[in-house]
């Protein structure tokens, strides 16, 4: 019955968040027309041509329509074409997930381990000077505007040490496959990644200090204590495994950005991502790829919340009960 | 010291030194002529003149690089790797010269009726032959098919009422207007595509193909978004080009994409370089620079659709106003020339030479009083003539900074005079959006040279600007007719001067600042760049042997 209750609630979010994601674009000003067609163009186009443009994309048809059309691709993976690429969004989206994946399963990774290590040693030395270093170096560079810190890293790395491409995925003369071309991959990827983490490992910072030591001053750490067990037992075995429960929540529900591409570091670095497809959507007013991507990001959030959900009573017993 | 000085100077003549000289270039009968480009290092380094592979960034998808998905003049350089026009460069310059065409002849007294000889030998890149029926077809899916940027030249400006293919090498086309610069201008324009390719092609828009040309590259791969690959097209009739493959890659970001000039991941960066860069790279060791004529504009727009600025008389007031030479120093750091010339381009071959746009504050107070709008409540700002509030919104795109500090600017100055108005920012798309339903005020805007050196192009911008007119303006209306029924060069320029008097006196739009376009590329990669007005350096003439380039490239000087 639980089990009922709780896929009813995840179709019902499901179904909503469809629902936004369709209206969403169609709710922002303008049409595609100002992208499809220059302004001196436009200037002289009947209101006749214009619907004429439109009707290319089934954008003349009634709102209604363009909804049902939509939810049934939903179902059937036909998504549309993508008036900004001609190509379906299905392609288009697939082509770019996996250069997102890249970048940000190791921007999340990266900044999960950093931001927990970090974190859980903070809390450690609560209140001494390497403690409040840290938290000012963290916070600084989490509050810094991931474009600005970006621009630094390529400044630095490329335009003066000349270390690092600045811009790109792939190096383009490689042959696929080669070592030339993973080893391209692999040093376009470290500043891009770098930003990324960065700007994530202060949110996972701030959730490991505060759980842990929120787990330091449990009566149980007291209790163990006074029993004698040894600082370092105490430390890793009683006060981490409990804090570990938000910092695991964190990480989880971060799974679920993964796909969501990152709109400012992929286009900064020219990374061809769906952060990218997300800018591109934006400026074209393409509302089926708009769509194709939101369908993906709204995925990837319930598959993450429905991972912590169902993974949850593994880590922490209380929650079977 | 001394350096800062010499950069200076040296923008300094980038900025005047120009335009003495353009007096003595020959123009024709227009009278008015593109000023010659300019080299803007401080130091001409001798690099190789043809190479293996160059790689160029770019910022403006190209899609598959066809006419559907390439619509305007940030990237059409990129459409013109593949194809060729009948007649090259451009519609800009006034003296193209034939290329697909070998012989563009007016056959009717009032230039209704051209008849057009194609070159012989010339083949498509798949190896079949460039025929008749190919530019007939042109015309024809350009009158009949979806609109695109160029199909205006079939389907409306004139309408082509009959296209007949005469012999292998020869069309008719007959228009139901005349069409006095045919050769100059649509002839100078239109991109020829293939009958075979495209006549089963219903919606261009989702055709994802390689588009096949005539021109001297091929493209062989791209992704859009992410890069394009040419190769050297070895049978052009031309002439093979010097380089043999040329990839661009897509850097959205301006500082990413001048990092990766600086740092060589790139030869050569398809956008002009920021003003305060250029005088960062004057003595760059590893960069040259060109100031290359672009034709592009700044201007402030005024909805007419909207009162009241139906009324002629406010929006003299608003150009008496506004101060233009301001705007280049601090904005653009000089690098350009201040709208005081009004619109069309400064530099087109179009344009009426001594136009001008005077800043003049107390004439513009003087209009503003006697049509009413005063100031009754003492805040020293003016109300409309009902004494209700005047608050106009002054839009600009918010992906553009510079457009930013000029829409300030425009609001100080305005106010000098009154007049209030509230600057706002919003995301491209959108002002878009509102500029197509004519949902603002005031409006900061940048300009394509299709939109502000091209005649037939202004005559559409005034046209549908006279659609929208909230009132229609008769005597502008009538200037109109007469041009599109005017049969011959010179009293078709002559009305078209005409109609620029009557705009710059009783402006939509207001010229701001005519850029000066500074492109950079690494000399020791390639460095036989020449420019070509409208397009910069980076296009297919710079790619052709020298022998091939005819007289398509604009006079460079310093170099």
């Amino acid at each position: 019955m639980v089990w009922l209750r709780t896929a009813a609630a995840y179709i019902a979010v499901v179904a909503i968040a469809l629902t936004i994601n369709f209206a969403l674009p169609r709710l922002a000003p303008g049409d595609p027309l100002s992208f499809l067609l220059p302004e001196d163009v436009l200037a002289e186009m009947t209101e006749a041509e214009e619907r004429r443009v439109l009707a290319e994309f089934g954008l003349d048809r009634p709102i209604p329509v363009q909804f049902a059309d939509y939810a049934a691709g939903v179902f059937t993976g036909d998504l549309g074409v993508s008036l900004r690429y001609g190509a379906p969004v299905m392609d288009v989206v697939m082509d770019r997930l996996p250069w997102t994946l890249l970048l940000m399963g190791w921007a999340l990774a990266l900044s999960s381990l950093l931001g927990t290590a970090l974190g859980v040693m903070a809390a450690r030395r609560r209140g001494e000077v390497r403690d409040v270093g840290t938290t000012v170096l963290v916070l600084a560079l989490g509050s810094a505007p991931v474009f600005w810190v970006a621009m630094l890293l390529i400044t630095l790395f490329s335009a003066r040490l000349g270390w690092l491409p600045s811009f790109g995925a792939v190096p383009l003369m490689a042959r696929p496959g080669s070592w030339e071309y993973v080893a391209g991959i692999a040093e376009r990827l470290v500043l891009p990644v770098t930003a990324l983490t960065i700007a994530q490992t202060a949110g996972v910072w701030l959730t490991a200090r505060s759980a842990m030591a929120v787990a330091l001053a449990r009566d149980y750490v007291t209790v163990a204590r006074a029993k004698g067990v040894p600082e370092r037992a105490v430390f890793w075995r009683h006060a981490l495994r409990n804090a570990m429960l938000p910092i695991y929540t964190n990480v989880t529900i971060g799974l679920g950005s993964l796909l969501g591409g990152a709109l400012v570091v992929e286009t900064v670095f020219s990374w061809p991502g769906i952060g990218q497809l997300v800018v591109a959507g934006v400026e074209a007013r393409d509302y089926n790829l708009l769509q194709g991507v939101f369908l993906v990001a709204t995925l990837s959030v319930v598959a993450a919340n429905l991972l912590a959900d169902l993974t949850y009573p593994l880590i922490d017993p209380r929650v079977r009960r | 010291m001394l350096r800062t000085l010499s950069r200076f100077a040296s923008l300094a003549l980038i900025a005047t030194g120009g335009s003495a000289l353009a007096q003595g270039v020959a123009v024709g009968e227009s009278g008015n002529a593109v000023e010659p480009a300019r080299f803007v290092s401080e130091v001409n380094n001798a690099g190789p003149t043809e190479a293996e592979r160059l790689t160029l960034g770019m910022w403006v998808s190209a899609g598959n690089v066809t006419t559907y998905t390439i619509g305007n003049s940030w990237n059409d350089w990129v459409l013109w790797l593949v194809y060729d026009k009948l007649r090259e460069p451009s519609p800009y310059v006034g003296n193209s010269q034939d290329w697909l065409a070998t012989d563009i002849v007016q056959v009717s007294d009032d230039a209704t009726v051209w008849d057009i000889t194609l070159r012989d030998g010339v083949m498509w890149h798949d190896g079949t032959p460039f025929t008749a029926e190919d530019v007939a077809f042109t015309f024809e899916y350009y009158r009949e098919g979806p609109p695109n940027r160029w199909t205006h030249h079939a389907s409306s400006v004139p309408r082509m009422v009959g296209i007949e293919v005469l012999g292998p090498l020869t069309v008719r086309l007959t228009s139901e207007k005349p069409m006095p610069n045919f050769d100059r201008i649509t002839a100078a324009d239109l991109p020829i595509i293939q009958k075979a390719q495209w006549e089963g092609v219903e919606n261009p828009r989702e055709f994802t193909e390689i588009g096949i040309g005539t021109g001297p590259y091929r493209l062989v791969d791209y992704e859009a978004d992410r890069f394009y690959r040419f190769e050297a097209n070895e049978n052009y009739w031309r002439g093979a080009p010097v380089v043999q493959h040329l990839d661009l890659v897509m850097i959205k970001d301006p500082q990413t994409m001048f990092t990766a000039l600086k740092t060589g991941e790139i030869d050569g960066a398809a956008r002009p370089v920021p003003p305060e860069l250029v005088l960062e790279w004057i003595d760059d060791p590893d960069i040259e620079m060109i100031s290359a004529p672009t034709l592009w504009g700044a201007w402030l727009d005024i909805n007419v659709a909207r009162a009241p600025f139906d009324d002629r008389e406010l929006r003299r007031a608003i150009t008496l106003a506004v101060d233009t030479a301001p705007m280049l120093e601090r904005i653009m750091l000089g690098q350009g020339k201040p709208g005081t010339h009004s619109w069309p381009h400064v530099d087109s071959f179009w344009t009426k030479p001594d136009l001008a746009a005077p800043h003049d504050p107390a004439t513009a107070m003087a209009i503003l009083d006697e049509r009413g709008y005063v100031d009754t409540d003492g805040d020293g700002m003016r109300e409309l003539p009902d004494g209700s509030p005047l608050v106009w919104d002054l839009k600009i795109a918010s992906n553009q900074p510079l457009f930013l500090r000029a829409a300030e600017m425009v609001g100080d100055q305005l106010a000098e005079v009154g007049l209030r108005v509230a600057v706002e920012s919003v995301d491209p798309g959108t002002l878009s959006a509102l500029w197509r339903t004519r949902e603002f005020d005031l409006r900061i805007a940048d300009i394509t040279p299709h939109g502000i050196a091209d005649q037939d192009m202004l005559i559409i911008l005034y046209r549908g600007d006279a659609g929208r007119e909230l009132v229609f303006d008769e005597q502008k209306a009538a200037i109109v007719e007469r041009w599109l029924d005017a049969p011959t060069r010179e009293e078709r320029l002559a009305v078209s001067y005409e109609l620029q008097e009557y705009q710059t006196r009783y402006p939509n739009r207001v010229m701001l600042w005519y850029p000066e376009s500074t492109f950079a590329y690494r000399w020791d990669a390639f460095d036989n760049y020449i420019p070509s007005a409208g397009y910069g350096i980076f296009h297919k003439y710079s790619f052709l042997p020298e022998d091939a380039r005819g007289d398509v490239a604009d006079p460079l000087l310093g170099n």
